[in-house]
């Protein structure tokens, strides 16, 4: 019981409000100050716990005068500012003198202690000893923490903590720690040892200690998987099978013989016999990874998709390999005179069309190809007098007279942060003044799972049957703000403030390469149709290409993906085979054409 | 709100609770006590800091560097706040305005107060360019074309790196070099890296053929008849990215071109190459310091040769000279560092010249210029010490018995230059009590045409606000620039020249080009070895006349400059001159007259350039060539 006492008596602000017993010991403590009519105090604690006042009357009755008085006592105990600096010093000297192997796995509950000890601090209105605690520890943390602990830094009064959105992570959410058994037991012992109440009340409350068997990690694997503003991933998280793999393509060798016949008056109907066996042969075995087709049910398919995809057969056989001896070509779309600058550049799958976003809220659609100009449709009363039966009757819809290189489109009334062309080229979604924290969000190409990343440096999988997270992505430094998966689903890059590409496998949910380069925030990622490079744009000005084929290649098969220590990551600089700067284009899109011909876009910057 | 978060960065990032004070106050919140003050402040610190946060992802997801107004008050509604109304898309408000004074500070919004009337009458702005898409090859199977839409290949920092280290400039060219390198691709990169030993290498500049071609093109139509095709490739010269490969042979072009076209007193073509060197200033991407030893004696022989043309009474040489000058000014703008000295070097140079009562008054004109055009600090202390006997030398050629035309005027233009840098500065140093008397006391024979001068000075800078038709009707007082020329009205020159506008140094004027004399000539320049880009050591040293080394041979059955006999001799009409330019002791190879137009242009030659009047080969600038270097 005492143990217990202390735990919730000092964790009270972070504690979630689901938990009864610690709800009585705040109502205790009401009940407390209320005998004692310390009527401010009271009225404070009330707002701040979010109580209301008739909760405290029924509650107080059941709460025993010993509780109270136990509570008040556990409270005074934690009560003395100034220790907290000596346990933290304690912990880091105690973590120095540790071995090599486990003082760098330990080093990594520094932050997190630092972080609560910082905000108990200001809980508690000490306010003086909590920037005296900062200032003196906060630069000891790692870089990437910065921005956080600058948000952090902000907050030095109670009042402050409510509504704070990094505070209710911190205190609804565990901080999460990988560490070898080894390392485990040293730290577990050292706390019973010394007992120091609120060091071990913060390990144990505020912190997840994943523990596993094996080797413990070295300093760079643990940064590379560090980073999130809750710590690491549990290895638990990313256990879940996720059918990667691509659906199997419908069989649509009789369509190809129809639309042979029914096409001739299409732009070039012959040479299709022969290249489309090999590439129906591909993809007609059956994955082992890919999930039922009607895992989730596909929609019928229409004539016009079996067209689209007999295309993109036949535009893939006519396909460029992308390797160090045969970089592809980059041709580059500046967006000229924007004023306001382009918030986002789409350009669609069949590389045909471009859609830039803007922060004036226009959205403006350009065509890439010059021999189509993009149309209205007619008005309504013209409409009308059309033969419905007509063959071309799509075509006879349109207005000629409305052709243009571009269409403006006017509806939002905020900047425009998102675009994305549907596959069939019909519809254009946009986002605008959408919610900050999501930074970006994407499709499997099989469409079971969406990968998110978002701006707490995370990048996660869902699926879209049950809705559950299968996989939480950590490693990066900064918010996430672009993801892309290889066109075999099998991998996953993903890219951001920090700057770094990381390459991951979806299969076990490990980081496979980290590829840095890049001198600003990453916006645009985009894998050449056969996978094997991809290329990388962004706010530095610079397409960058990597050599993906080369990492596949390097790729210990060996390791044992339970062991986190057994992982290498792929950090070689020779990945990058091609950079590309623009003069003061920061770069917003790359896309790769089905030829792999790489398309990339930005406004120019004046 | 958006002027708090200024603040803030000022004062420790934190809002005062003085600031409190006033801002409460500025809304008629009068009296709050200490306490409150102090509370609010931190919390509207922390609130501020907050919305900070938010309005900076907004930026991020603008996916621009730099916070903007729109960001915050996107943060604002996010929050459910109302936007602060005022400062939507301006950048004039950031950053705010800062006044001390009275022991205040204060941040402060700049609002002029407009008339009305004055928004009405002014035209209307332009309307702003419509949004394009544009195209262009970033890279082409892994090589970047040298495009203007591309980067340059080297930028300046790396020129600059290069002449420091030459181990940088391999690695310059081997990164766009792939492994698969072709053979035009390795033709590109001029020259082969010995990775192992690092030896400073001598001749490292091969140009592709397409650079070659560029070259040819671009050194013709600079020196050529036609204006059209000369503004642009002066256009070309100080906008294209990538000339640095050349840059060694321009520099040898306008430096060859110098000296000889000072012997031939061809004035037309000394402007063109002065206007090639201003062109080469302009471009913002070379790196010149490599090469002023080569252009810094070219335009100083531009500025203080005795003759630049054929008839110095009637030719504008001076505007030459101006022109000169005011690029020796830019140059040691630009390039003047403690340790090269460039500045004071010129400087001593110039002074010399005044000095000396021997030297040509046309020399003299030209240090005068030079002296006055490095500004206000240097006039003070080198040019007006050597007035009065500068003065003495211009009395004693105006009063000579045997008038000598040219001397006047040399001598009329000598006055106008001194009255046109001279008066700014002394309107600042002497009071205006100064009478006449003083000022003849000090310059002697122009101390009463400089005292006229100030007078004027004076005048029209103290009253241009009242008396409204001034010398510069409609332009504010304010922003009048403090050199101004006035004309004297004594002596009014032989040649009208048209008034000169004064600008800034880095929007020179361009002299009219002067009729050209003797019709067309053909002028084969031409040096056995292309200059290798030494460190500068003796940037001051002055072309005489003729270089050691250079010959210089007129083949021409009739008189230079003569234009009688082009009409009857129908093969060989101009004059043709032919420059050969030998490296030191091998200079016996005589060239005949008939050999010399094709030996010339063997491949194995340096720099070769060859302008004629007659060549009108199709001139399509840029784009040919770099749609053949893709």
């Amino acid at each position: 019981m005492p143990s217990s006492g202390v735990l919730s008596s000092h964790a009270e602000p972070i504690i979630p409000k689901s938990d009864v017993s610690d709800k009585q010991t705040l109502l205790a403590v009401l009940q407390f100050l209320k005998k004692n009519n310390l009527k401010d105090t009271e009225e404070l604690l009330k707002r701040e716990a979010g109580i209301k006042d008739d909760e405290v009357t029924p509650h107080s009755t059941t709460a025993s005068e010993s509780d109270v008085s136990h509570a008040l006592a556990a409270y005074k105990s934690s009560d003395d500012p100034s220790l907290y600096s000596d346990y933290y010093t304690d912990l880091k000297s105690f973590i120095d003198s540790c071995l090599d192997v486990h003082k760098v796995e330990l080093a990594v509950i520094l932050y997190p202690v630092f972080v609560h000890m910082y905000l108990e601090l200001v809980y508690n209105g000490h306010e003086n000893h909590a920037v005296e605690f900062f200032e003196k520890f906060h630069s000891d943390q790692e870089d990437y923490y910065q921005d956080d602990l600058r948000q952090l830094s902000t907050v030095v009064k109670r009042e402050h903590m409510q509504g704070n959105t990094l505070m209710e992570n911190f205190k609804s959410s565990k901080f999460v720690i990988k560490m070898s058994r080894d390392s485990y037991i040293h730290l577990k012992r050292r706390l019973q040892e010394k007992k120091m109440k609120p060091l071990l009340n913060i390990v144990q409350e505020h912190l997840f200690v994943d523990v596993f068997d094996g080797m413990p990690r070295n300093k760079q694997q643990i940064q590379l998987s560090s980073g999130a503003v809750l710590g690491e991933s549990e290895r638990e998280a990313n256990r879940v099978k996720v059918y990667y793999g691509l659906l199997k393509e419908p069989d649509i060798n009789i369509p190809l013989e129809e639309e042979e016949e029914a096409g001739e008056g299409d732009d070039k109907p012959k040479k299709k016999k022969q290249k489309k066996d090999p590439l129906l042969m591909k993809k007609s075995k059956n994955d082992p990874n890919a999930p039922q087709n009607n895992r989730i049910p596909l929609p019928e398919l229409k004539d016009s998709d079996k067209i689209e995809k007999i295309t993109v057969f036949r535009e893939a056989t006519k396909r460029v390999k992308v390797n160090s001896t045969c970089m592809p070509s980059i041709c580059f779309y500046t967006l000229l005179n924007s004023f306001q600058g382009a918030t986002c550049v789409e350009i669609s799958e069949d590389s045909s069309l471009l859609a830039a976003g803007f922060s004036n809220s226009a959205i403006r659609v350009f065509s890439l190809l010059n021999s189509v100009k993009l149309r209205t449709m007619k008005k309504s009363k013209d409409l009308d007098i059309i033969d419905k039966e007509a063959e071309d009757v799509l075509e006879r819809m349109m207005d000629d007279r409305t052709a243009s290189e571009f269409k403006v489109l006017l509806g939002h009334s905020g900047p425009v942060y998102a675009t994305n062309f549907s596959r069939d080229r019909k519809f254009l979604i946009s986002a605008s003044e959408d919610g900050t924290n999501l930074c970006c969000a994407l499709f499997h190409p099989n469409s079971n799972y969406i990968a998110t990343g978002s701006s707490d440096r995370v990048v996660r999988m869902w699926d879209n049957l049950t809705g559950n997270c299968v996989r939480i992505l950590t490693g990066h430094k900064g918010a996430v703000q672009v993801l892309c998966f290889s066109p075999d689903g099998r991998f996953l890059v993903s890219s951001g403030v920090d700057r770094c590409v990381l390459l991951w496998d979806i299969s076990s949910g490990s980081l496979l390469a980290n590829m840095k380069g890049h001198t600003d925030t990453v916006y645009s990622l985009a894998f050449s149709r056969d996978g094997a490079a991809l290329a990388s744009g962004g706010l530095d000005n610079h397409v960058k290409l990597w050599d993906i084929h080369r990492v596949l290649q390097e790729v210990d098969i060996e390791a044992d993906l339970s062991i986190p220590s057994s992982f290498t990551v792929n950090e070689n600089p020779n990945l990058l085979f091609g950079t590309f700067p623009t003069k003061s284009t920061p770069v917003l899109a790359v896309h790769f054409t089905r030829r792999n011909l790489l398309l990339a876009s930005g406004p120019l910057q004046t | 709100m958006a002027q708090k978060d200024h603040k803030e960065q000022k004062i420790s990032s934190h809002l005062s609770s003085e600031s409190v004070r006033v801002i409460a106050e500025s809304v008629s919140f009068g009296g709050i006590p200490d306490e409150a003050l102090v509370h609010l402040a931190e919390d509207t610190t922390y609130r501020i800091k907050l919305l900070l946060q938010e309005a900076v992802k907004f930026m991020h997801h603008g996916k621009r560097r730099k916070l903007s107004t729109a960001d915050f008050d996107q943060a604002l509604k996010v929050k459910n706040i109302e936007p602060v109304y005022g400062f939507q898309q301006s950048t004039e408000f950031i950053p705010f305005r800062f006044a001390s004074g009275g022991g205040r500070e204060l941040h402060f919004t700049e609002e002029k107060e407009m008339d009305l009337q004055d928004v009405i009458n002014s035209s209307l702005p332009k309307v702003p360019l419509d949004l394009s898409l544009k195209a262009h090859w970033l890279s082409i199977e892994g090589v970047q074309p040298s495009i203007p839409e591309n980067p340059p290949p080297a930028t300046k920092d790396q020129q600059k790196n290069e002449i420091l280290d030459t181990g940088v400039k391999s690695a310059i060219d081997k990164i766009p070099k792939p492994k698969t390198a072709n053979e035009t691709v390795k033709a590109k990169h001029r020259h082969k890296v010995a990775d192992l030993a690092k030896v400073k290498e001598l001749s490292t500049h091969e140009l592709s053929v397409e650079q070659q071609l560029y070259y040819k093109e671009i050194t013709e139509a600079c020196v050529g008849p036609d204006e059209g095709r000369r503004s642009e490739a002066l256009q070309s010269l100080a906008t294209d990215p990538g000339l640095h490969q050349m840059l060694p042979r321009f520099s040898s072009f306008i430096s060859e071109g110098v000296k000889i076209n000072v012997v031939q007193n061809n004035l037309a073509l000394l402007i063109y190459l002065m206007r090639m060197v201003k062109s080469l200033m302009d471009n913002q991407t070379l790196y010149l310091e490599k090469y002023l030893h080569e252009f810094i004696p070219a335009v100083t022989t531009c500025i203080v040769s005795k003759q630049l043309c054929m008839r110095p009474d009637v030719d504008n040489h001076w505007a030459l000279r101006d022109f000169a000058a005011r690029l020796m000014a830019q140059i040691s703008k630009n390039f003047s560092t403690n340790t090269n000295n460039i500045q004071a070097r010129i400087t001593k140079t110039f002074s010399m010249a005044l000095q000396s009562d021997k030297i040509a008054l046309a020399t003299q004109y030209g240090a005068v210029a030079g002296l006055g055009e490095l500004g206000s600090e240097v006039i003070k202390s080198f040019l007006l010490p050597h007035v009065s006997s500068l003065g003495e030398h211009l009395k004693q050629t105006v009063d000579a018995i045997v008038l000598n035309n040219v001397d006047k005027i040399a001598a009329d233009n000598i006055k106008k230059m001194l009255t046109k840098y001279i008066p700014p500065v002394l309107k600042v140093s002497r009071s205006p009590n100064n009478s006449v008397d003083s000022y003849i006391a000090e310059f002697g024979y122009v101390g009463q045409l400089l005292f006229n001068a100030v007078e004027r000075e004076r005048r029209s800078s103290g009253s241009g606000q009242s008396a409204g038709p001034g010398p510069g009707p409609g332009r504010p007082s304010v922003h009048i620039p403090q050199p101004r020329m006035i004309i004297h009205p004594g002596s009014q020159p032989t040649t009208p020249s048209t008034p000169r506008q004064l600008s800034l140094p880095n929007s020179i004027n361009l002299p009219k080009t002067p009729t050209s004399i003797g019709g067309q000539q053909k002028f084969v320049i031409m040096s056995s070895q292309p200059r290798q880009p030494a460190p500068v050591s003796n940037p001051l040293s002055m072309t005489s006349g003729t270089a050691g080394t250079t010959i210089v041979k007129v083949m021409s059955s009739g008189g230079q400059g003569s234009t009688t006999s082009s009409g009857s001799l129908p093969s060989t009409p101009q004059p043709k001159i032919v420059v050969v330019s030998m490296p030191q002791g091998s200079g016996t190879s005589k060239q005949t007259p008939g050999a010399a137009s094709t030996s010339i242009l063997g491949p194995d030659m340096g720099v070769k350039s060859v302008f004629s009047g007659q060549s009108a080969t199709n001139f399509s600038l840029k784009k040919e060539h770099d749609n053949n270097w893709s």
